[in-house]
């Protein structure tokens, strides 16, 4: 059986979801642990919260090409935003000094050279508004594609990648002033 | 409300598949579904504005038909 009869059959009864969940609950749980910090228990949480709103809302999944993880990575973004936007405490997030480098890298081979430390770029991303700094999370710290990334915000590869190198030219802007 | 700093010491490790599968309940995740979809069904004796209703309906056909 395929993936898109498994998804009509469980558009029919919710009990064929559970083959859905059982392949990507891995995937989902790691992409929300990375997000959030490493916090395995909110992890948990987030991660059945995203898979109640998709087995709530399968019925609503059309088939345009994507792959279902994306629709599922779609709603788990979402859930990622409505935790940080519920806990009242400022949650820190660690990034490794590899994924700074490289979006340094990344940036330069895009003619946007980055020279500052560590420091001041991450200050500059914690600047950011929410979308611009989920963008730069999303292509640099958790190393997803473009394509990926595109298929989440429901927007063509290359205006994602527009939007993501823009925002590295601002920050570079903004360093200068 | 977040916000992003270095780790200096260690690369983040992502959890093994056995920790991910403690979290990982497919009845839970469905007994949650249940709860959000289904109605609860309550007995129409407990649930008083209701049964008052069916009393007043009942009472007003008992009157409509005697006379």
């Amino acid at each position: 059986m395929d993936e898109a009869e498994i998804i009509e059959k469980a558009k029919l009864d919710r009990k064929h979801f559970g083959i859905l969940y059982d392949k990507y609950f891995t995937l989902i749980f790691r992409f929300v642990f990375k997000r959030l910090g490493c916090d395995e228990q909110t992890t948990g949480d987030v991660t059945q919260q995203t898979f109640l709103k998709a087995m709530l809302n399968i019925d609503k999944y059309t088939d345009r090409g994507l792959p279902f993880s994306s629709w599922l990575y779609r709603i788990a973004h979402n859930e990622v935003n409505l935790h940080f936007r519920d806990v009242k405490k400022k949650k820190e997030i660690g990034i490794d000094a590899s994924d700074l480098h490289n979006l340094k890298n990344e940036s330069s081979e895009e003619n946007i050279p980055i020279s500052k430390s560590n420091e001041e770029l991450i200050k500059a991303i914690n600047n950011l508004d929410l979308e611009n700094s989920n963008l730069i999370e999303l292509r640099f710290f958790l190393k997803m594609s473009f394509k990926e990334i595109a298929d989440i915000y429901n927007i063509s590869e290359a205006s994602c990648k527009m939007k993501t190198y823009r925002i590295l030219e601002k920050m570079n802007k903004n360093w200068g002033k | 409300m977040r916000e992003f700093k270095e780790n200096k010491d260690k690369n983040t490790e992502l959890p093994s598949d056995s920790v991910i599968n403690k979290y990982k309940d497919f009845s839970r995740l469905h007994a949650n579904y249940d709860k959000v979809t289904k109605r609860p069904k309550k007995p129409i004796y407990k649930d008083p504005k209701l049964f008052i209703l069916l009393l007043l309906i009942l009472l007003l056909c008992i009157v409509f038909f005697s006379e």
